[in-house]
């Protein structure tokens, strides 16, 4: 089936840094102050299903999840208004959560009704879209709001999903350019140029494998001291299973690409 | 309730989800009262609640469980409007079942 030919140019790519996916770190930590200890490489603002949302696995209780930061719509099923937030229930066929947006005391002063006014309104069984943060409290989850928006086109629902499903592929299977070499089989190989993001001297990188190569990529363009990354990092940044990132490792460690640091298992570029 | 999701399908899944909540988006062709046909990669004849108000010709989103004759009695029909690419909408439909870890549990 084709879902049509200009969607798959969107870069959600390792490669392409967060050119088309969404926020880096810096932007949102600043808004955000828990954000940013350590795990910055990971906020990434990534579309999913409210199904994702339930299914996200926390490493362990009070750890950060691995799905964190997220964009979803859904249909308001409830909105209740307390004090101090008003609590949304979004659900989007796919599962039902609840969407806290706290209420800015300094705007809600501001009576000049210039803001309120133009704000769109949200009404029950009318669409959302929501841009937050996945928390976890008293074992209840629930979507810390940043932003909360109507959807005006209802085209966006459907697009969202699609959207999801693509990330949702792009992280089990790879970005769209690999899994076709992947499958093309021998003349396949040479495709991979198309990237040309490498900055690489393109031979070396040629006689890898794919996941070499999105360790090695992902070991580029993350944020980190001059240790490098541990195994366990790189894992969730590339989102791939650790023994896979450590045969992809040992490829690069053979090539002379990346070398050890603090132990065995935290990496740095070889390349000056 | 086992699940609180209400897959995505059209006239072709209605036969594996009989007696199951789920989701169409489809447009109005005919309304004749209280039943409405829709069309969803086939038509699909519903019985609408009293708080739906569908337009002839739009698309409307029916969240509502399939009968034994696979007709939909209506819980919620949301009015979609007149722009919706229904190419997409397949694709969504499409994706729903064939990636279904993102969208239900189907293990029923």
């Amino acid at each position: 089936m084709d879902y049509g030919g200009g969607y798959s140019t969107t870069s959600y790519g390792a490669q392409g840094g967060a050119g088309g996916g969404g926020f880096m770190g810096g932007s949102q930590s600043g808004s955000q102050g828990a954000a940013g200890k350590g795990t910055y490489g990971k906020d990434t603002l990534r579309p999913v299903t409210i199904k994702q949302v339930l299914d996200a696995q926390q490493p362990h209780p009070d750890a950060e999840f691995k799905i964190d930061d997220v964009s979803f719509v859904g249909q308001i099923r409830n909105i209740s208004t307390q004090t101090t937030n008003i609590t949304y229930k979004l659900d989007d066929g796919t599962g039902t959560i609840e969407v806290k947006q706290w209420i800015d005391a300094d705007a809600a002063m501001d009576t000049t009704s210039d803001s309120t006014l133009s704000k769109p309104k949200l009404v029950e069984n009318e669409w959302a879209r929501v841009w937050g943060r996945l928390k976890a409290f008293n074992n209840k989850r629930h979507v810390g709001a940043h932003v909360i928006r109507p959807i005006a086109d209802k085209m966006e629902i459907t697009y969202h999903l699609l959207e999801a499903t693509y990330v949702h592929l792009y992280f089990i299977k790879g970005p769209v350019d690999q899994i076709k070499v992947e499958g093309g089989g021998d003349a396949g190989e040479v495709s991979y140029g198309g990237g040309g993001d490498t900055g690489m001297k393109g031979g070396q990188m040629q006689n890898l494998s794919v996941a070499a190569r999105r360790v090695f990529q992902t070991l580029k363009n993350s944020p980190q001291n001059n240790e490098g990354l541990h195994v366990q990092n790189i894992a969730a940044l590339v989102g791939m299973n650790v023994p896979d990132v450590r045969k992809a490792g040992d490829e690069l460690l053979g090539n002379s690409m990346i070398f050890t640091t603090v132990d065995d298992d935290t990496w740095a570029l070889l390349e000056f | 309730m086992a699940s609180e999701a209400t897959p995505r399908v059209n006239a072709k899944y209605l036969d594996s989800f009989t007696n199951q909540t789920v989701r169409i988006l489809g447009k109005v062709v005919s309304l004749r009262g209280e039943t409405a046909t829709i069309d969803a990669n086939g038509s699909i004849n519903v019985h609408l609640n009293r708080d739906a108000h569908l337009q002839l010709n739009n698309a409307v989103e029916i969240v509502g469980k399939v009968q034994q004759d696979l007709s939909i009695k209506v819980f919620q029909a949301t009015d979609f409007g007149s722009n919706i690419d229904f190419n997409a909408v397949e694709a969504v439909v499409d994706a729903t079942h064939r990636y279904k870890e993102i969208f239900y549990d189907g293990n029923d």
